[in-house]
């Protein structure tokens, strides 16, 4: 199977715009740290402004690893990012939840972080675990307290995207914890951890800063600005995937220069804004379009690809969210993805859903079925059965070609979906959104997640009492 | 007792051949034919019937049963009257006239008989003296009458209408089936009943089986 | 944008494997004249099979045309085969619709066929109507009737399924009423037809009939058998899309014997048993994915196709059919079919649904919007416009570059969807769903449908009636022998 929204020389064409990008305008950075890294290697100052050389960029890219392996607390979970396998994640940082119980909107809690991070557990074909945004811990040491509530509350392996290097260290040692040590992390990695610069081409001190540190620490690295069609980038989504392949190339190459073969994706996330409100939209087609595009610049530059894809403009759980998800999902699958993000929001990626996590489990359960393709040889054409069927004027029901490849899964079963006929159906008269929510409800109520050490988990405290005292003055 | 136990096990499990050599054996041995059916054979179709309800059997497994229980049912026939061969009833099955369409049917056919239902099947595009004909024949308790297409489902009414012309309607329920139709549309022409799967139709089957006696 | 569902030489395996099951399996039918249609133009009698040899195959897909039109009553609604374009047409054929305003299933009225069909004209992204199966109308003259009430609600072009020939005549003559005679119909074609041979390889004697019948009248015709994995075709996707594959080339080789030349349509329609239940499946992903392989092969043979698109398993509009659709839709739209069909339907395509026809209008805008890709040019990858923008310390948003492409339609405009502030849409808190029903109901309640002429009108409704003369007297197809 192979989909390709662009031909070789448009690829190429817009190859060539993000070099020019990279050599005329360049970037912009307040940390001399990332400044002084990439002059020393053959990038230039122009003005306030850092550009780059075609020698600098080709050098980098061909240190980047084609692949990497992920993996979770549980030996069971382990990733091959760069086989493009469309590993779903669930959507990082909204600050609004959807109730379980009441349907209605509302900031998100420590308590759902809890549950939604047991949710995704529990889900087949949720991959990798962000964390919900909770309102009600400290800020100060929020992502310290979300990376040990993601930990305590998943096997399976975490994406952790920081706004700056400040709580790096607590998150580097709470992973080292429940990795079993440093050397242990750095040979299986339970994290991949982006970070995010500002578009148009702007590495502020944070991101910057962060990024260099994630490199050292040795850690999976994602590198995903964001930028808005319309106003933080240009009004035409191949102009503004030129700029956002730029911006990401400019943090890829940094890292490659710190350490030629540190491990990292290309996290796009192209955005747009609609011009009639001013909402930043995570919405069908453009998001699923840009993220096909970024992900096809990735297999050309034969570095791993981790785009946003399970999101939409809907605010609730319903048809819209289901077409919107499934569309955005599958152009980037299609073309070829390693992660696809945002699994359980809604509203642009601004609420996380528990309804919505479910049903995107289905979506993702398919996506990863649809890339798997069918296999062609003899046995499978089944010439000689046609054949047989016929002759024997039977059917194909009392064939064992039939039982062979039914047992050996040749029909997809849906996690979530309803196959029934109208007349069992109806005895419910369930829709699937209402499915969605009462299996999330029944799996967080019964699901049991591969527990941490008791010395793990005091450790833990530990950890997070000593932020508290350093970041907070308690 | 185990051997029963071993014969139900391989009509569950689809062993054609497994099903005829215990059967031979037992009969070889003496064992009666009709305790044969009823512990072995239909003990085993009856664990098909529950696992598939469940959906924990598929629709080829559940061929694979029925045509091994027909195997063994094949090899004890002889050795027994046919009024003492036990049957909840008999259903004549056909696709109605200008429809070609057979494996709903055949579905249908393939429950009912490991249901211990007695099954004519008249096969496709049986128009409605094909249905008259048969029941005159084989004096069914049932009829039952399948279509795929919209365009023959009508054809279904035109039977049942030839049923009391020729003062047979209250010799049969009629029921029927197929993508198509619906409850609606089984009340709408007069039929007995409607079977949204093979499941249903044979559930459907025996409760009309009880009321007709 | 190019999309292989499968590589080149898999596309080769699957066509080998066709050429075989035509040449050692073949079809049976039990029409006389399509049997000696196929003797005398060098297929082989082997035993009761027709088989084919590969050079008649061959020969036959070389005179198929890869491209050709088909009209609407208004001139500006061409649907223009064979250039991958992924119209949609509405499902035709269901026996049962949600109730607009209760939201219950029931049979299909007479007076539904045409507010489906109006409402179908009022859609933009909806480009092909056919019909769903009203049980108030004479059945001897069901199709005949069911095109008359298309042409009175829409001025899009028809597409109608003949499963028998019986009709064919005014069928013809309706069209013909409309268009201003046969011989114009030949040039402008207000739909085309297709006829469903049994699988596997069953040419019955109506199908068979019909399909000579519609490539006499020099309609384009559609080929479309429907196949069920594990029951009538084999327990593998790749095989029964083989099988399948067969059975249609079969009808594409009659229609090239009989007329060479005549426009055909390649209307794959592989479909699924549900093995634990028995049901009949036109869900996702097998759906699309048969479909997706079917429509490679007729792109490799260079003949136009259509698929079943917009179908799905959910019995209602929901999230589950919201996705369905848009999967069961996008795969053979982007490998490159011409028209997408199954559009507002529900449950195995055995309901329609009001509400489901708007939002599979709002699939059908981003498919369309999908399949015609993004240029890439200099001006649109605007570097000296980032360059500028960044020298200024502005945003984009006051950049002319911006206005020009805003304008230029850059951002794709949803017909339905929401793209509010949650603050706004609150106010409502309207599902898209029920949004999907208020509109369905306001564009019946408002739209207009240009109507035929009086004289027409009278002729159509003459044709109709001598149709219906005609099957009491005997000529239709409930008669007792």
């Amino acid at each position: 199977m192979k989909f390709e929204l662009f031909s070789q020389a448009e690829l190429l064409q817009i190859h060539e715009a993000t070099v020019e990008i990279l050599k005329r305008v360049g970037i912009h950075t307040t940390s001399p740290r990332f400044k002084v890294l990439l002059m020393d290697h053959g990038c230039q100052e122009q003005g306030d402004r850092i550009v780059f050389t075609e020698d600098v960029i080709a050098k980098a890219l061909k240190t980047v690893p084609a692949s990497f392996k992920l993996y979770g607390r549980k030996d069971s979970h382990v990733l091959e990012i760069g086989q493009k396998r469309a590993y779903c994640q669930t959507c990082v940082g909204t600050p609004s939840m959807m109730d379980l119980e009441t349907g209605e909107k509302r900031d998100a809690t420590v308590e759902d972080l809890e549950e939604y991070t047991r949710l995704a557990d529990a889900l087949d074909y949720v991959n990798i675990i962000s964390p919900i945004f909770p309102r009600d811990v400290p800020q100060e040491i929020i992502l310290t307290i979300e990376t040990a509530t993601l930990l305590r509350n998943t096997s399976k392996p975490l994406s952790i995207c920081v706004e700056s290097a400040r709580e790096l260290p607590y998150i580097l040692e709470l992973l080292h914890l429940a990795a079993g040590g440093e050397e242990a992390l750095h040979a299986k990695p339970i994290a991949t951890i982006p970070v995010s610069p500002l578009s148009p081409l702007e590495y502020g001190f944070d991101p910057a800063e962060a990024l260099l540190d994630v490199v050292e620490a040795g850690l999976p690295l994602g590198v995903e600005p964001c930028p808005m069609m319309g106003s933080t980038g240009p009004m035409t989504l191949i102009g503004t995937v030129a700029q956002h392949n730029a911006e990401i190339l400019a943090g890829v190459i940094a890292a490659q220069l710190l350490k030629p073969g540190a491990p990292l994706t290309m996290s796009s996330r192209a955005t747009f804004m609609d011009m009639r409100s001013g909402v930043g939209l995570w919405a069908m087609p453009e998001m699923g379009l840009a993220g096909a595009a970024m992900n096809q610049l990735g297999s050309y530059y034969n570095i791993p690809v981790a785009p946003g894809g399970y999101c939409g403009a809907s605010k609730v759980a319903d048809a819209q969210s289901g077409y919107e998800h499934l569309y955005n999902a599958m152009m980037e699958a299609l073309v070829g993805s390693d992660i696809i993000g945002s699994a359980g929001s809604l509203d642009n990626a601004l609420t996380s859903c528990y309804a919505m996590l479910v049903m995107d489990n289905e979506i993702s359960s398919v996506v990863q079925r649809t890339i798997k393709g069918v296999e062609v040889d003899e046995d499978k054409l089944a010439v000689d059965v046609v054949a047989e069927v016929i002759a024997s004027h039977g059917n194909f029901l009392a064939h064992k070609h039939t039982r062979k490849y039914l047992r050996a899964g040749e029909l997809w079963v849906p996690p979530l979906g309803d196959r029934q006929t109208f007349e069992k159906w109806a005895i419910n008269s369930e829709k699937v959104e209402d499915k969605a929510r009462r299996i999330a409800k029944e799996l967080i109520a019964t699901h049991q997640v591969l527990p941490l050490s008791p010395e793990v988990e005091a450790e833990f405290d530990k950890v997070i009492a000593r932020a508290r005292h350093i970041e907070m003055g308690e | 007792m185990s051997n029963f136990n071993e014969l139900a096990e391989s009509v569950i499990s689809g062993n054609f051949g497994r099903v005829k050599e215990i059967t031979q054996e037992m009969i070889n041995k003496g064992v009666e034919p009709l305790q044969i059916i009823n512990d072995g054979l239909i003990a085993g179709m009856n664990v098909v019937g529950v696992r598939f309800k469940a959906e924990d059997m598929f629709v080829p497994e559940v061929m694979m049963s029925a045509k091994a229980m027909a195997g063994g049912m094949e090899l004890v026939k002889p050795l027994i009257a046919e009024t003492e061969m036990p049957s909840v009833g008999t259903v004549v099955l056909g696709t109605v006239k200008g429809d070609l369409h057979d494996i709903g049917k055949s579905l249908v056919a393939m429950i009912l008989e490991s249901g211990g239902f007695k099954v004519i099947n008249l096969g496709t595009d049986i128009a409605p003296e094909g249905f008259i004909k048969a029941i005159r024949e084989h004096k069914p308790q049932i009829v039952g009458m399948s279509a795929l297409l919209t365009t023959t489902m009508l054809n279904m009414k035109a039977t049942i209408e030839l049923l009391k012309e020729e003062g047979l309607r209250d010799q049969v329920k009629v029921i029927i089936g197929g993508a198509p139709v619906s409850q609606s549309f089984a009340e709408e022409i007069g039929a007995d009943g409607y079977g949204s799967d093979a499941m249903v139709a044979k559930d459907l089957c025996i409760k009309l089986v009880g009321k007709a006696s | 944008m190019r999309f292989d569902f499968l590589s080149e030489q898999e596309v080769e395996q699957v066509h080998q494997a066709t050429l075989a099951i035509l040449k050692q399996i073949g079809i049976h039918t039990t029409s006389p004249r399509f049997k000696s249609l196929l003797l005398n133009s060098g297929c082989l009698e082997q035993g009761d099979r027709i088989v084919f040899p590969a050079e008649v195959v061959e020969k036959a897909l070389s005179t198929a045309p890869k491209e050709f039109k088909v009209y609407g009553r208004d001139d500006s609604r061409v649907l223009e085969f064979g250039k991958s374009k992924a119209y949609t047409q509405t499902c035709v054929g269901t026996p049962s619709v949600m109730d607009l305003d209760s939201g219950e299933k029931r049979d299909v009225q007479l007076k539904d066929l045409e507010d489906y069909v109006r409402l179908a004209d009022a859609l933009e992204f909806i480009d092909v109507v056919s019909p769903i199966f009203p049980r108030d109308v004479p059945q001897e003259v069901i199709v005949s009737a069911e095109t008359v009430a298309m042409l009175r609600n829409t001025t899009k072009p028809l597409r109608i399924c003949a499963e028998s020939s019986h009709e064919m005549k005014y069928i013809v003559e309706i069209l013909a009423a409309v268009v201003g005679g046969k011989e114009v119909l030949m040039d402008r074609p207000l739909a085309y037809i297709e006829v469903s041979p049994l699988s596997p390889l069953e040419y019955g004697f109506d199908p068979a009939e019909a399909l000579m019948d519609i490539v006499e009248a020099g309609l384009p015709l559609g080929v479309i058998p429907c196949p069920m994995m594990g029951s009538t075709g084999p327990m593998t996707l790749i095989g029964c899309v083989a099988q399948h594959n067969a059975e249609i080339l079969a009808g594409v080789v009659a229609s090239q014997l009989l007329k060479p030349g005549s426009p055909v349509i390649m209307s794959p329609r592989v479909t699924f048993m549900d093995m634990r239940s028995g049901v009949g499946l036109w869900a996702m992903p097998e759906m699309g994915m048969a479909a997706a392989a079917s429509i490679q092969l007729a792109r490799y043979y260079g003949i136009p196709s259509t698929a079943t698109g917009y179908s799905g398993t959910s019995k209602l509009a929901d999230a589950q059919s919201g996705y369905e659709h848009l999967y069961n839709a996008l795969m053979p739209a982007l490998i490159g079919t011409d028209v997408l069909a199954a559009a507002g339907s529900l449950d195995n395509v055995l309901t329609s649904c009001f509400a489901m026809l708007v939002m599979d209008n709002e699939l059908s805008s981003v498919v369309q919007r999908t399949i015609k890709g993004t240029e890439v040019s200099e001006e649109k990858l605007a570097v000296d416009v980032i360059a500028e923008v960044i020298e200024t310390h502005e945003n984009f948003l006051a950049h002319k570059h911006t206005r020009k492409y805003l304008r230029a339609g850059e951002l794709w405009n949803p017909p339905l969807s929401d793209r509010q502030t949650f603050e706004k849409w609150a106010v409502k808190g309207e599902k898209i769903e029920e949004k999907a029903r208020l509109k369905a109901k306001e564009l019946l309640a408002s739209h207009q449908v240009e109507p035929l002429s009086a004289e027409v009108d009278a002729e159509l409704k003459q044709i109709l009636q001598r149709a219906q003369e005609h099957a009491q007297h005997g000529g239709g197809v409930i008669q007792k022998t």
